[in-house]
């Protein structure tokens, strides 16, 4: 099936809260890379207080903020966890990163507290002695293209058996020792990187909208883009930190 | 101790004279940290030997113009200035301005001293001395990577307010964020900013900080913005809300010229960029508050080349070249603005740098509005520094297409031969040393 003529609505979920580390690039590379394919692309952005309808959604975006702006997300999050959950479980797309990420899982226990997670991956979340801040480069098994942006994070990530977005090929990852990074739980990827992360990295891109599309439109064929821009700069990154 | 004191400043002059031609402001820091490491009460004892009043300039942006004009001013009413110039603003850099006025005899002459001092640094140098005034411009995110959310900076800037009880705030009250912490420090404060609206943001998607009262978490809403979060604020959930100001500027005039009304008296600068009447204004409030008349103000201005790749101007062959600095969203949105403020046609070459002192996370491109471009008559966009590519993607995803030079002399050299005669530099911290020797060099080609 041509992807031309459809159309796909993307949720942007309290970029008013969650809106740090350049969130907006992620969201900018989802609709142009819709809108180079002739796929009509719209994102809604629900601000704290907004009813949200997850019927009409495709793919949802997940930012990161502050530990303090973070806190408020997580009680706003707890009045729509079932359908979120729901969501989720009918292989509906997300892409959390940073504090979305954390969100995903059981909780995030600080030293000032214990947050209450969204229980939509069986992950867990504890702050660690200082933070992890660098440039990050991943080998995923999802795509054949390395996975490079920035991470800075005080929270360790548990994932326990589930399956890591990449292994750490420079970085730091989940939590610093177990050499992996993210999570996969059906089409839901949670993960540390920003930089932003979907520009230089347009395969993890195509991957979001190939499973919005196949969802809500049953199996398409995403027209090839020519991506060298995007190759370069990704290229530029993995060469400088992966020492092969 | 005067001893080791004067051995310490012949140290850190030798030191300055030696390093700082090749270095570059590298050499400042250096001279300020041998000069601590010969005698670690320096900073001390030379900050008491200032006849009246010490400033501190801090803030995201504008603390090198703020306080550099601060000193302007001051000098123009006859007073002798210990000042930071080159904008070394850490520790190392603050005992250096001091250290490197100072006599060969061991004492300073000075009747003021304006530093401008890095957030993040007002913790290791408060306890050398207590300024008498500390001029707030803005807080906006800036370099996560290095000083973490704005949260961590307001936390460090309240700590050392309250260190320093008598401690003036000369504050823009048009910051929420700022005002906030002027207003809860317990120190008097004093207010400066913009009453009236100047331009129409409504429709803009500009990040903005602070949209939730650091008072009582409820949102707050704004009768209208000046740009990112400055504009006139109040909350919808407690009594916070922008105090009355003091210092009101009033009649903006922006163009070629800025020029702004401000205790009945006319203001003009040959400056660009509506950033800069806060900063004229902030070190306009700054002088009046410690009792200067400032008669010489206008003239000060006229006067006034910052010389540190803030607006500077340059000439190379028959093109005009503006050098300008842009480091984070809040002052690359503002460059942008400033670069269509200017209705000729024009080249722009973007330098993007991820070393240490820039910050390595370079996420914040994709926070700026780079979409503006599209509305401004531009003939050309290079992308060039360690970054380029990053900065050529960010172009491509706003439907802009640039061409990628790694190397900047090749960039400018290229435009200057092919232009359109009407350039503009913007760069990012490390990039702008590096970028003014060669526009410098350019210049003195013949």
């Amino acid at each position: 099936m041509d992807a031309q003529d459809k159309k796909l609505t993307i949720g942007h979920l309290y970029p008013d809260l969650l809106n740090l580390y350049g969130d907006r690039g992620n969201i900018a590379c989802i609709m142009q890379r819709c809108k180079w394919r002739g796929i009509e692309a719209e994102t809604i952005e629900f601000n704290s207080g907004d009813i949200i309808d997850f019927e009409n959604l495709d793919i949802l975006l997940l930012g990161g903020g502050s530990d303090r702006e973070q806190m408020i997300v997580c009680e706003k999050l707890q009045e729509i966890q079932k359908e979120f959950k729901a969501y989720v479980e009918d292989n509906g797309v997300v892409i959390a990163v940073c504090g979305g990420y954390q969100l995903l899982g059981e909780y995030y226990k600080t030293d000032k507290g214990t947050m209450e997670g969204l229980h939509l991956v069986d992950i867990y979340t504890e702050q660690g002695e200082g933070r992890l801040i660098d440039n990050i480069v991943l080998e995923s098994e999802l795509f054949s293209m390395p996975v490079v942006g920035f991470e800075n994070h005080g929270g360790r990530t548990y994932i326990k058996d589930n399956q890591p977005f990449g292994k750490v090929l420079y970085g730091a990852g989940n939590d610093g020792t177990s050499g992996y990074e993210g999570v996969v739980y059906k089409n839901v990827i949670g993960t540390y990187l920003h930089g932003p992360l979907l520009p230089k990295n347009p395969q993890v891109c195509d991957w979001l909208i190939q499973k919005a599309m196949e969802r809500r439109y049953g199996q398409v064929e995403l027209a090839k883009l020519d991506d060298s821009q995007e190759e370069e700069a990704n290229a530029y990154i993995a060469k400088r930190f992966v020492k092969s | 101790m005067r001893l080791r004191r004067i051995l310490a400043i012949w140290a850190a002059k030798i030191t300055e004279k030696v390093s700082v031609n090749i270095f570059h402001r590298q050499g400042v820091t250096w001279a300020g940290k041998i000069a601590l490491r010969i005698c670690p009460h320096i900073l001390q004892e030379l900050a008491d030997q200032v006849k009246n009043d010490i400033f501190i300039v801090c803030g995201t942006n504008g603390k090198t113009t703020t306080n550099n004009m601060l000193c302007a001013a001051l000098r123009a009413e006859g007073k002798t200035v210990i000042c930071n110039h080159t904008g070394s603003n850490m520790l190392n850099g603050v005992v250096a301005a001091f250290v490197l006025g100072a006599g060969l005899g061991g004492n300073i002459k000075a009747d003021y001293a304006c530093i401008e001092i890095d957030e993040a640094s007002t913790r290791k140098v408060f306890p050398h001395f207590k300024p008498d005034y500390m001029v707030l411009t803005n807080l906006f995110r800036d370099q996560l990577d290095r000083y973490g959310e704005i949260d961590t900076t307001m936390n460090i800037l309240k700590e050392v307010m309250q260190s320093a009880p008598s401690m003036k705030i000369i504050v823009n009250g048009d910051d929420a964020l700022s005002a906030y912490l002027a207003m809860e420090s317990g120190n008097p404060y004093i207010t400066y900013g913009i009453s009236e609206q100047v331009m129409d943001e409504k429709d803009s998607h500009e990040i903005r900080e602070g949209r939730f009262c650091k008072k009582c978490g409820a949102p707050l809403t704004y009768h209208f913005y000046h740009y990112s979060q400055l504009g006139d604020y109040v909350c919808t959930g407690c009594d916070f809300r922008r105090p009355a100001i003091q210092f009101d500027a009033s009649a903006i005039g922006i163009g070629e010229q800025l020029s702004f009304t401000v205790e009945d008296k006319r203001i003009t600068a040959n400056y660009k960029g509506f950033y800069n009447v806060y900063n004229i204004l902030a070190a306009y409030a700054a002088a009046r508050s410690a009792g200067f008349a400032l008669t010489h103000f206008n003239d000060m201005l006229k006067k006034f080349n910052p010389e540190n790749g803030r607006m500077e101007q340059f000439m190379v062959k028959d093109t005009h070249i503006m050098l300008n600095l842009a480091k984070n969203p809040a002052g690359f949105n503002q460059n942008i603005s400033a670069v269509m403020q200017d209705e000729a046609k024009k080249d722009i070459i973007i330098v993007i740098n991820d070393n240490a002192q820039d910050g390595t996370d370079i996420s914040w491109l994709w926070d700026v509005d780079f979409d503006r471009f599209n509305k401004a008559d531009i003939q050309s966009i290079t992308v060039s520094g360690i970054r380029g590519f990053d900065m050529r993607l960010r172009m491509k995803y706003v439907d802009i297409s640039s061409t990628l030079e790694m190397d900047v002399e090749k960039a400018i050299r290229e435009r200057v031969e092919n232009g359109c005669k009407n350039l503009y530099l913007l760069v990012n911290y490390t990039a702008l040393f590096s970028t003014r020797a060669i526009l410098k060099r350019l210049e003195g080609e013949k």
